[in-house]
C-alpha cells in the first residue's frame, strides 16, 4: 500500500480510492430514486467527478501526468454533457407541463 | 426483302398489331382499331401471297434461343408448302372474318371493341408460330398460345357466367392436349436429341438413347406419335376430348367462325401431316387417328341431328367434318386431309358468318325453332347460307364436294387394308346423316312461314362490311373446289401438287368403283337435304325421333359425354378439393399459419413489459448490468 504526499501530510491512496467509491455510489442511488430531473443531472456530476478522483489519485501515486489530462479530458466533456442535456431540459419544460422524470414515459411498450 | 425476313414479317405484323391495340386502342379512335386489326392480317396474307408465288422455301434459324450443353434450342421458322399453304387459309379467311368483325363487334364500347381486336390478332400471331415454327418448343407455345387466345375469346363476355365456364372447359381441355405434346416431345428428344423438325426426321431409325430404345426405334416413334396425338385430339375436339367445343359457341360468332370452325380445331390436321415421317411408321397411332376421326364424326353428325341452337348445329358439324380430316391424314391421304382443311374453311367460316348474320339480325336470338321464313327478308344471308350448306352435304359443283368425296374415296380404295372399307362405311353414313341435318338447319330457318316466337318481325340484312366477306367466301365455296376434282376422277389437283413436296403424291388411285360410290354418296345425302323440307317445313312426315325417343333422349343429351366427365373427373375432383380444404388446408397449413402469428404475438407482448418507460428502470438495469460485470471481471481475477 503506498502513500501520497498531500500539502506535506502522507495519505494512504485507499482513503482516496474509499471517497471516491462512496461518492460515486451517491451519484448512482440519487440517479436511480431521485426523480427531479436537475438533480438527477447534479448526482451524474457527482459519479463523473468521482471518477475524476481517482484517475488524479492514480496520477498521483504513480508519478504519471496522464491521469490528470484524463480527468481535465473527463470534465471538458460532462461540461458540453450539461448544456446538452440542460438545453433538452429547458426545452421539455418550455413545451411540457412536467414534475419529474416519470411523467416522460411515452416510449412506454 | 429476303425470305427470312418476310417469314419473320408475317409472324410479327400481327403481334405488333395486338401489341399496339392492347396499349392504346381504347384510347385512340374507334377507326385507328378498325383498320389496324383487320389491316395487319391483310398484311402478313399479301407477305404469303408473295411467298406462295415466289415459291419459296426454307428453314431460316433467327437465334439460338436455349443452349446448354447438347440441348440446343434455336428460334427457326420453317417455309415450305405446307406451312405456306396453312398461313394462306389462316391469313386469308381470318382477314375476311376480322374484318366481319369490324360490323358484329360494332355494339360494343371502345374499350371491349379494341380488347377484341386485340385478342383476334393474338390469336393470328398464335397461329401462324404454331405452323411456321421449326421445331417442336415453337410448336408447343404456339399450340398453347393458341388455346390461351381461345380462352380470352369464348370468355370474351366475362359477365355472363355460362361464357366463363365454357371458357375454363375449353383450356383444361386444352391443357390435356398440351400435355400430351410436350410429353410426345420429351420422347422425341430423348430418342433423338433434336428439337427440329429437321433434325428429329433425319434421326428416325438412328435411336440415338433413352430407356425405349431397345433394338430399333419402333416403341419410342409409336409412343410419340400417340402423345403427339392426345395433342391434336384436345385441339381438334374429337371424341374424347371434344365436349368443350360446343360449349365454346357461347364467345361472339366471328370467334366460332375463325377460331372454332377455319383455323385452330383444324391445328390437329395440320400437326399429323406436319409428323407423317412419324405417323407413317408408326403404324398403330396412325390406325388410332383415322378411328378417332370416323368415330367423331359419326357421333358429332348424330348430335348434331337434334341440337336447335343454330350455332351448335354448326359446330357439331365442325367436329364431324375434322373427323373426316382425321380420317383422311390416319389412312396416308395428307392431301385430300389439307384439301378438305382449306375447304372447310370455306364454307364453314361462311356458314358462321351467315349465322352470325342471322343472329344479329334476330337481335341475338339463336334458336332455329324461332326462325322460319327468313329467305325473303335476309335474301343475300340465305343463299350464302345455301351455298355454305349445300357445300357441307358436299352438292357438287361446290367445294365440299371435291374436298369430302375425295376422302371417301381415298378410304374406299385404299389397297391392300380391309380396314378402311369399315371407315369408308361409318363415313358413308356420316355424310347422308350430314345431308339431313343441314337440312333441317337451312329449312327450319329459311323456309315456310316466320315462327310465331320469332323476336324481330322485320329483320334487315347485314350492313356491306358483313355482307361482303360473306359473299366472297360464298363465291370461294361455289369455284374453290374446281382446283381440284380428283374426286371425279380427271382435272386439276392444285392442292395435291402443291403439297406433295412436303407430304408426298398421293399414294394409291381410284377406279371406276370408287366414282360410283362417290356418285351413290352425294345423291343421297342430297335427298337426305331435301328430305328434311317434309320433315321440318311441311311436317308431312311424322319425325323420325317420336318412333324412337330413347334416341332423341340420347342425342339430345350429347351421349351423356358431360355427364359422365363430371361424375368420373369433376366430381371426384371436387370432393379431393374440400377433402383437402377441410382437413389439410384449415387444420394445417392456416392452423400453422395462426399459430405463428399468436406465438409472435404473445412473445412481443411479454417483451413489451420490459419498456416501462421510466428512466429509472433503464438505469437499474444498466447499472446491475455493470455491477454484474464487475463482479464477474473479480472473481475471474480473485
Amino acid at each position: 500500500m503506498s502513500t501520497l504526499d498531500i500539502g506535506g501530510s502522507q495519505l494512504d491512496t485507499s482513503w482516496f480510492l474509499l471517497l471516491a467509491a462512496v461518492l460515486f455510489t451517491l451519484g448512482t442511488v440519487g440517479v436511480l430514486v431521485r426523480r427531479n430531473p436537475i438533480v438527477i443531472l447534479i448526482c451524474i456530476e457527482l459519479m463523473l467527478n468521482a471518477v475524476n478522483l481517482t484517475l488524479v489519485a492514480f496520477s498521483r501515486q504513480l508519478q504519471n501526468i496522464e491521469g490528470q489530462l484524463f480527468a481535465l479530458m473527463a470534465m471538458t466533456v460532462a461540461a458540453a454533457e450539461a448544456v446538452v442535456g440542460l438545453a433538452i431540459l429547458v426545452d421539455i419544460f418550455r413545451v411540457r407541463d412536467v414534475e419529474d422524470v416519470d411523467d416522460l414515459s411515452e416510449l412506454k411498450g | 426483302m429476303t425470305t427470312s425476313q418476310q417469314a419473320l414479317l408475317i409472324l410479327l405484323l400481327p403481334a405488333a398489331g395486338a401489341v399496339l391495340l392492347a396499349g392504346r386502342g381504347w384510347r385512340l379512335p374507334r377507326i385507328v382499331t378498325q383498320i389496324v386489326g383487320p389491316g395487319v392480317v391483310w398484311a402478313s396474307f399479301v407477305l404469303t401471297l408473295a411467298l406462295f408465288i415466289n415459291k419459296a422455301s426454307g428453314d431460316f434459324t433467327y437465334w439460338t434461343w436455349i443452349k446448354s450443353g447438347s440441348f440446343v434450342v434455336p428460334f427457326n421458322l420453317l417455309i415450305d408448302n405446307l406451312s405456306i399453304f396453312m398461313c394462306l387459309v389462316i391469313t386469308g379467311v381470318g382477314g375476311l372474318i376480322v374484318t366481319y368483325s369490324v360490323g358484329y363487334m360494332a355494339h360494343e364500347n371502345d374499350a371491349s371493341y379494341a380488347r377484341f381486336f386485340t385478342y383476334m390478332d393474338v390469336f393470328i400471331f398464335s397461329m401462324l408460330l404454331l405452323v411456321l415454327a421449326g421445331n417442336f418448343v415453337f410448336l408447343i407455345v404456339g399450340w398453347g398460345l393458341v388455346g390461351l387466345s381461345s380462352y380470352f375469346l369464348i370468355g370474351f363476355w366475362y359477365t355472363r357466367r355460362s361464357a366463363v365456364l365454357a371458357a375454363r372447359k375449353a383450356f383444361v381441355m386444352n391443357v390435356i392436349g398440351d400435355v400430351g405434346m410436350i410429353l410426345g416431345a420429351f420422347v422425341l428428344f430423348v430418342t433423338y436429341h433434336q428439337v427440329t423438325y429437321a433434325g428429329v426426321f433425319a434421326g428416325i431409325g438412328h435411336c440415338r438413347g433413352g430407356l425405349l430404345c431397345l433394338a430399333n426405334d419402333d416403341v419410342p416413334l409409336e409412343l410419340a406419335a400417340f402423345l403427339l396425338l392426345v395433342g391434336a385430339v384436345a385441339k381438334s375436339a374429337q371424341l374424347p376430348l371434344h365436349t368443350w367445343l360446343p360449349d365454346a359457341m357461347e364467345g361472339p360468332t366471328p370467334v366460332s367462325a375463325l377460331i372454332h370452325a377455319a383455323t385452330m380445331v383444324t391445328a390437329g390436321v395440320y400437326l399429323i401431316g406436319r409428323m407423317h415421317p412419324i405417323y407413317d411408321l408408326a403404324v398403330y397411332a396412325h390406325g388410332a387417328v383415322a378411328i378417332i376421326g370416323v368415330v367423331t364424326a359419326l357421333v358429332a353428325a348424330t348430335i348434331a341431328l337434334v341440337q336447335t341452337d343454330i350455332k351448335r348445329v354448326l359446330a357439331y358439324s365442325t367436329m364431324s367434318q375434322i373427323g373426316y380430316m382425321f380420317l383422311a391424314v390416319g389412312i396416308g391421304a395428307y392431301s385430300a386431309g389439307f384439301f378438305h382443311l382449306m375447304s372447310h374453311a370455306f364454307f364453314k367460316a361462311l356458314l358462321f358468318m351467315a349465322a352470325g348474320n342471322v343472329i344479329h339480325a334476330m337481335n341475338d336470338e339463336q334458336d332455329m325453332r324461332k326462325y322460319g321464313g327468313l329467305r325473303g327478308q335476309l335474301p343475300m344471308t340465305s343463299i350464302a347460307f345455301l351455298i355454305g350448306s349445300l357445300s357441307l352435304v358436299g352438292v357438287i359443283p361446290f367445294v365440299g364436294f371435291f374436298s369430302k368425296e375425295q376422302i371417301l374415296g381415298a378410304a374406299f380404295s385404299k389397297p391392300g387394308d380391309s380396314l378402311t372399307l369399315y371407315l369408308w362405311g361409318v363415313g358413308f353414313v356420316t355424310a347422308l346423316i350430314t345431308g339431313f341435318y343441314t337440312g333441317r338447319m337451312w329449312w327450319m330457318s329459311f323456309a315456310g312461314k316466320p315462327s310465331p316466337d320469332r323476336p324481330v318481325e322485320h329483320p334487315h340484312e347485314a350492313p356491306a362490311v358483313m355482307l361482303v366477306p360473306v359473299l366472297i367466301l360464298a363465291a370461294l365455296a361455289t369455284v374453290g373446289g374446281l382446283i381440284q376434282t380428283r374426286a371425279l376422277g380427271f382435272g386439276p389437283q392444285a392442292v395435291s401438287d402443291f403439297l406433295s413436296s412436303v407430304v408426298g403424291a398421293p399414294r394409291w388411285e381410284g377406279g371406276g368403283a370408287e366414282i360410283a360410290a362417290t356418285a351413290v354418296t352425294m345423291i343421297l345425302a342430297a335427298l337426305l337435304f331435301v328430305a328434311a323440307y317434309r320433315f321440318y317445313v311441311v311436317r308431312s312426315w311424322k319425325p323420325w325421333s317420336a318412333a324412337v325417343p330413347w334416341l332423341q333422349n340420347l342425342l339430345t343429351r350429347k351421349y351423356y359425354f358431360d355427364e359422365i366427365y363430371n361424375a368420373a373427373f369433376v366430381r371426384p375432383m371436387d370432393a379431393v378439393a374440400s377433402i383437402g380444404l377441410r382437413e389439410i388446408e384449415q387444420p394445417l397449413i392456416d392452423g400453422a399459419l395462426d399459430a405463428t402469428g399468436e406465438a409472435t404475438e404473445a412473445g412481443a407482448t411479454t417483451l413489451s413489459l420490459t419498456q416501462s418507460g421510466y428512466f429509472r428502470n433503464y438505469v437499474l438495469v444498466f447499472v446491475a448490468g455493470a455491477v454484474i460485470a464487475v463482479v464477474l471481471l473479480l472473481v475471474r481475477a480473485g
